[in-house]
């Protein structure tokens, strides 16, 4: 029998103060995007874990429109997805739910199936020219943006700008999961036929690591500028500051730290256009905020024994040919005919691959524009924070933009008691229920599954009323190992410097900006995640014990607790509870979170 | 260990009726073999035909059955004993009805005449084994359809290791009553069958020592896969494994190039071994050393899978086989085959396998849209 987790108490119809219903009129395909309304307890949410900062009003009404329930909705149809039609959102408070839209209608299943038996073909012969040609689009439309001096837009043109910015997010997204869909439906059909054939599931993500992306290149490069800052000297500038502090401080250094900082913003010209954040306006980029990359820097300049870049991919490229080679042998010659065709097909169009790789072209920039456009709106209204645009819906910077409503002082408080409103929701992220509504005993939907780490075990544990006193959980093996550290709690990749040399890093779910924490960590422990998750796959890459979908990893362990990870079995071990843990054990005086 | 005659039969058998009471597997007609020797003994004499390996020995014919129940009077007493238990008689009723038709059985001696020609065929057997008051499997083989044969699989008795004619005369007729076990009266009883239209024949085989012994599948018992041919397997005689008493080692060997694909050893906590003292095979724990080792090596999962590709190409239908190695068997000779069965238990794929190609959208409808957990998640 369902379990139901009631969604009354953020059904109220309450929002952000002046929500208005219309302000989420745009397009959608399915099911529109809203705070949580009556009647929705009889889906199945999850909280979403890619916005554990939760969402201001601009970033929350376009994600969630044009990114679910236009990107993957679209994308579902267009596919189609048989019984699928993609993804809805709905708030409560600040914070992102998600649900899978099933088509129930056997007809219309069938009718899709037939269409997708067309397309998926046709996608996967010509999948390398399709995802280029998007990634190459996107890239262009990219190169517009960059060669625009937003400071020096007419006013006219200003409104025209900020609805580009959109348009290219959205735009974004419809590549995005047009591209997502398809290969993951090839992915996971190699996946399900490699299981019926016998070979052990946990082996399967080995058989496409190994391949380079943009995002391990990022890596690669920052942890060069740190050897470059340890050559130069700079080791003890590094040592004193934070990262809030660290520009400043090499700028008064001068000589090698000049030249080291010549450097270093040369590379964030490169790779500094990303956000810490999957498609949030809200979030600066590196290049707006140094503190993030300087702060990866200091850490990487922390460890003692040097993470080997090249090692490590070594190690995953043996891995996958060991892997490969062990499943081959377990087949009949007819089995590894499929198997081998089956591989070929999924080497040729990697999902794992592209899951990590796209990050770089996608959801780490595409909100940029946006942003840079509210900025310069901001600064010629005269708005108290640079970010004050953030907190309007969309019709309302329209309006600002156009001048059609003056920013006012009505305005200025409205954003100011949002901005409270948001603060209010940020701080009560580490409560909010994990899953809301009729929840079901296993998911069905390969992506919650697969992405989001949605299985029965998991659905069994975040419904666990003692689940804060638990000292062992269990998750899937993501990537093998055991390591132990003091664990970690991150909220959000805001707070990755708080991670040390051989931390365990515990969390609601990992995405690509958290990368270069996997650089210096010994273990990963995260609540959502399955095999094919961020945290699975760059754990098996950098090597790093790895056990996600735990589903209460953030809610069992608390900050500076010493745990076991075993990344082979899945299982996590609290050994000594924080309150316990000698000073000693906890190294250099670990940062309080501010 | 010898299993091809030491001599041929003698020139042009007179004339051979399905009505002699012995039938040699190396003499019965192939065509005539399950009608006149019952299934299991049939399938012997059809494989021994067709060049597979198998033990010496003789069917005690259906007919030799019937004339014995016929001419001692048995069929009138049983008749009495049936006719007692009315419509829809209780288990118990049952129970008690199958006791004393056993008991029956075992309490009337064979005709002098039959007697005759089953100690002739025995001495016959020693001689062609070289050996003296040979041990013998001696294994009931029903008559029926290839479902009834399914249905009763193991419900006959079958004795292993009897030595001595009076031995083997009391396994026969003991195989004989096994025709009205418990489960056998009721089956038939629910299905308005007469054991009159399903007699029993019984083999008498040579007993082969066995090294190892196990079963065999020419398609994948669970998963109905015909590309592959699953092994189970453990130390000394099969029975531990028919009976599910012993957690086998499990192989499979691909079907078209016979590569071992896996091999799983099992710990392995009783062995079935003959039992000098009670002349018979026993299930007895496994020695320690024995239980964890390895049981085939590759010639020999080799050689078993031969047999198991040309049984199957015999009959032309998947096959289930229980197979002997001998303690003498050298490398390169074939394994013993001593009993096999059409496989009727598992959802076979059809038997030309379409294309078995990389199918992706094939592959996302059964995994991924189907409304099932991918399976292994």
């Amino acid at each position: 029998m369902a379990n139901v987790v009631p969604v009354d108490a953020y059904s109220t119809g309450e929002w952000y103060p002046g929500y208005k219903p219309e302000y989420f009129d745009m397009p959608w395909i399915v099911d529109p995007a809203g705070p949580f309304r009556p009647g929705d307890e009889n889906s199945f949410w999850f909280l979403d874990f890619h916005w554990s900062r939760g969402l201001t009003p601009l970033g929350s009404t376009l994600w969630s429109g044009d990114g679910y329930c236009w990107g993957t909705q679209h994308a579902a149809e267009s596919l189609p997805l048989p019984p699928g039609r993609g993804v809805t959102a709905r708030f409560a408070g600040t914070h992102l739910y998600g649900s899978a839209l099933p088509e129930t209608d056997p007809r219309e299943i069938e009718a899709r199936a037939g269409r997708i038996a067309t397309n998926l073909p046709h996608f996967l012969t010509n999948y390398r020219s399709i995802w280029e040609s998007g990634r190459d689009e996107l890239e262009n439309t990219w190169s517009y943006f960059r060669g625009i001096d937003f400071t020096q837009v007419r006013g006219d043109d200003l409104p025209t700008l900020l609805g580009q910015s959109r348009r290219y997010h959205k735009r974004a997204m419809e590549i995005h999961f047009g591209v997502m869909y398809p290969m993951l439906a090839n992915f996971l059909g190699f996946y399900g036929a490699c299981a019926d054939m016998g070979i052990n599931p946990n082996e399967i993500g080995k058989f496409l690591q190994g391949e380079d992306t943009k995002i391990m290149e990022t890596d690669r490069k920052l942890y060069d500028l740190a050897l470059a800052a340890r050559a130069a000297g700079l080791e003890p500038v590094f040592e004193a500051h934070d990262g809030g502090q660290l520009r400043d401080a090499l700028a008064r250094h001068g000589g090698a730290a000049s030249v080291w900082l010549t450097e270093f913003d040369a590379f964030l010209q490169i790779y500094g256009y990303r956000a810490e954040a999957t498609c949030d306006v809200g979030v600066p980029s590196w290049i707006e905020d140094n503190t993030i990359p300087l702060d990866l820097v200091k850490t990487f300049l922390q460890r003692k024994d040097p993470h080997d870049f090249d090692r490590a991919a070594a190690n995953a490229m043996a891995e996958r040919e060991e892997a490969i080679e062990n499943a081959r042998a377990g087949l009949t010659r007819e089995e590894q005919a499929v198997f081998d065709a089956g591989l070929a097909s999924n080497q040729e169009a990697n999902f794992p691959w592209w899951q990590d790789d796209h990050n770089y072209y996608i959801d780490l920039k595409v909100m940029l524009p946006l942003r840079w456009g509210c900025q310069e709106l901001a600064n010629r209204v005269k708005a108290d924070h640079q970010d004050d645009m953030l907190y309007l819906f969309w019709p309302e910077l329209r309006d600002v933009a156009t001048g059609d409503k003056p920013y006012d002082a009505n305005l200025r408080s409205l954003v100011d008691a949002r901005r409270q409103y948001f603060d209010h929701w940020h701080h009560r992220r580490g409560e909010m229920p994990k899953v809301l509504g009729t929840i079901p005993e296993a998911v069905e939907d390969p992506i919650l599954i697969e992405i989001f780490g949605l299985n029965p075990q998991s659905i069994r544990a975040v419904q666990n009323p003692d689940a804060a006193a638990q000292t062992t959980i269990t998750g899937v093996a993501a990537a093998k190992g055991t390591a132990r550290g003091i664990a970690r709690i991150l909220q959000s990749s805001d707070e990755l410097h708080r991670l040390e040399p051989g931390s365990i890093l515990v969390c609601e779910s990992t995405s690509p900006n958290w990368t270069p924490a996997f650089g210096k960590i010994a273990g990963a422990v995260c609540d959502g995640g399955g095999m094919l998750s961020h945290a699975a796959i760059v754990g098996r890459e950098y090597g790093v014990p790895t056990v996600t979908a735990t589903g209460i990893a953030t809610m069992s362990i608390n900050d500076g607790d010493e745990v076991e990870v075993d990344g082979t079995s899945g299982t996590v071990t609290v050994l000594t509870r924080a309150a316990d843990v000698a000073p000693s054990a906890v190294g250099s005086a670990p940062e309080v979170p501010a | 260990m010898t299993s091809a005659p030491v001599e041929p039969a003698t020139g042009a058998a007179p004339e051979r009726h399905s009505c002699e009471a012995i039938a040699w597997l190396d003499e019965v007609a192939p065509e005539q073999a399950v009608a006149c020797g019952g299934a299991k003994m049939g399938r012997l004499a059809e494989l021994l035909a067709s060049g597979v390996q198998v033990p010496q020995g003789f069917a005690v014919t259906v007919d030799a059955y019937r004339r014995h129940c016929r001419e001692s009077g048995l069929d009138g007493r049983i008749d009495e004993v049936l006719a007692g238990l009315g419509t829809g008689p209780t288990d118990a009723e049952v129970e008690q009805a199958s006791a004393a038709i056993r008991e029956l059985f075992t309490a009337t001696p064979m005709s002098e005449h039959l007697a005759g020609r089953l100690t002739e065929a025995y001495e016959e057997l020693c001689l062609r084994c070289v050996d003296v008051n040979v041990p013998v499997a001696v294994r009931s083989s029903a008559t029926g359809e290839d479902a009834a044969d399914a249905s009763f699989a193991g419900i006959f008795d079958t004795y292993l290791g009897v030595s001595g004619i009076e031995r083997v005369l009391e396994s026969v007729r003991r195989c004989w009553g096994s025709l009205f076990t418990a489960r056998a009266l009721a089956y038939r009883l629910r299905r308005g069958i007469s054991h009159h239209d399903m007699p029993i024949a019984v083999g008498v085989i040579e007993l082969i020592h066995a090294r190892a012994s196990g079963v065999a599948f020419s398609v994948h018992p669970v998963t109905g896969k015909r590309d592959r041919i699953v092994v189970e397997t453990s130390w000394g005689w099969g029975e531990a494994i028919v009976q599910g008493l012993v957690d086998p080692d499990h192989v499979e060997i691909g079907k078209a190039d016979g590569r071992v694909l896996r091999y799983d050893v099992a710990h392995k906590k009783i062995v079935s071994a003959f039992d000098f003292a009670v002349g018979a095979v026993t299930e007895i724990e496994m020695p320690a050393k024995l239980a964890d080792r390895r049981v085939l090596d590759d010639e020999q999962i080799g050689a078993i899978a031969a047999a198991v590709i040309s049984i199957e190409e015999h009959y032309g239908h998947p096959v289930d086989v229980e197979w002997v190695i001998g303690r003498h068997r050298r490398a390169g000779d074939p394994v013993c085959i001593v009993q096999t069965r059409p496989v009727t238990t598992a959802e076979s794929e059809p038997a030309v396998s379409t294309a078995p190609a990389y199918d992706p959208v094939a592959l996302a409808q059964k995994y991924l849209f189907s409304g099932r957990p991918i399976p292994g998640r």
